[in-house]
């Protein structure tokens, strides 16, 4: 009997959660639901975090580590009791200083993943498309030509510069606006496809929770 | 000039970090993983506070009058029950937490992505019905164009050669704009970092 807990448990919340959907995302069934599942999840990353962050970086060098490793927990050690200033309105400017420090971190990350993750490896995949060396003769330039029209086309549709015009809204040159049109339908095409994904994915979860609440019926009923 | 030391902290962290990806020599990717471990040490702090705060706002939405919200105490006992269980059973990795929690994940998680298939499809039929434009009508076409690629309707194994290569040509459509919304994304990100770098976006002095 302990081991049907869970499934009885998943039972209750994927029909509180598609009834309450279905009679109105505000409804209490609904909002019961997402609660229940906020204080879960929460309390999962809380208890994650001080596993497998907090206790092995934080409190074991200091307790028992040696006294380099103690003197490298020193700084994360006062940033991090600096940043539980942020809780309260009054003192959050003391917890400015750990922010800037994550926020640094961060923005280094942010940026040698875009070079290193995304421009270097999209341009060279582009690139690589020219190869005729690989095979594919023919069709493979055109291939090239065709995903290297629509990704700076896709790119020229974000370009917003445009020059002040007299008597006139600000408009962007004539072949930017007309390869901005291109990218505009290459766009459409792949949120189209995205879309579509998404929706499968999603359809497929439907069909699956609908099949696990009608076996449990059967299984209850007969 | 607004919060200096602050500024001079991000930007100095920041320049080290990303010397140790370009230049990946000796000290310096000593320096950037030292950092780096600091980083994640404050990262995991930032969480907790998050969910520190999340608590606090919820006790107040269910002890002060005028405030009142009934579903707040359900969420701080949920919480406190999951807290209590990973500390009494020793962490997030023994098999009966993570029953617990996947007996409450995964239903939720599956049946609120269930529940988007209903979204998406009245948002389709909305978009058709109040901003029929050239960019609805593509989006449209394309999904349902996809829809039918996905399902494997189309799939041809011994069929024609030009219906192979044409499925093959609509198969790859999507990559020429996905390539340049990637790039799109990773300038923006670049950008948004440098002027965090330089000193001009100071997200952190508020």
């Amino acid at each position: 009997m302990p081991e049907n807990i869970p499934i009885l448990v998943g039972a209750v919340l994927t029909v509180l959660v598609l009834l309450g959907y279905l009679l109105g995302e505000n409804n209490f069934l609904f909002r019961l639901a997402t609660y229940i599942f906020i204080g879960v999840a929460t309390g999962y990353v809380f208890v994650l975090v001080f596993y497998q962050v907090i206790t092995p970086r934080l409190i074991r060098p200091l307790l028992s580590g040696s006294f380099e490793q103690i003197v490298l927990t020193l700084p994360p050690l006062v940033l991090s009791v600096m940043l539980v200033f942020k809780i309260f309105p009054n003192l959050s400017r003391l917890g400015n200083l750990s922010m800037a420090y994550l926020v640094g971190a961060g923005a280094a990350v942010a940026i040698g993943g875009a070079v290193l993750g995304t421009l270097i490896t999209q341009a060279r995949a582009s690139i690589n498309l020219f190869d005729l060396s690989a095979g594919g003769g023919i069709s493979r330039l055109l291939d090239g030509v065709f995903i290297l029209v629509g990704t700076l086309s896709t790119l020229l549709y974000f370009s917003f510069s445009a020059k002040a015009q007299r008597n006139a809204a600000p408009q962007r040159p004539v072949p930017v606006r007309a390869a901005a049109g291109v990218g505009q339908i290459f766009i459409a095409i792949t949120l189209g496809s995205l879309f579509a994904g998404v929706f499968t994915a999603s359809l497929t979860a439907l069909i699956e929770r609908l099949g696990f609440l009608l076996n449990l019926v059967r299984t209850m009923v007969f | 000039m607004r919060a200096p030391v602050a500024t001079a902290v991000a930007i100095v962290v920041g320049l080290i970090i990303l010397l140790g990806y370009f230049v990946p020599v000796g000290i310096v990717l000593v320096l950037r993983d030292v950092l780096l471990g600091w980083a994640i040490v404050l990262a995991g702090m930032a969480a907790l506070v998050g969910i520190i705060n999340l608590v606090k706002v919820h006790w107040r939405k269910s002890t002060v009058r005028g405030e009142r919200d009934p579903y707040s105490p359900v969420l701080l006992i949920v919480f406190l029950a999951t807290v209590g269980a990973g500390f009494a059973l020793g962490g997030p990795s023994n098999p009966t937490f993570q029953q617990v929690v996947n007996a409450v994940q995964i239903p939720v998680e599956t049946t609120l992505t269930a529940v988007l298939a209903i979204a998406l499809a009245y948002a389709a039929m909305r978009l058709l019905g109040r901003r029929m434009g050239l960019m609805a009508i593509v989006f449209v076409t394309s999904t349902v164009l996809y829809l039918l690629l996905n399902s494997g309707i189309l799939a041809v194994d011994s069929g024609a050669p030009a219906l192979k290569s044409a499925l093959g040509v609509l198969q790859r459509l999507p990559v020429a704009g996905a390539r340049g919304i990637l790039l799109g994304i990773a300038l923006g990100s670049l950008t948004t970092g440098l002027r965090v770098l330089m000193g001009v976006d100071r997200p952190f002095s508020g």
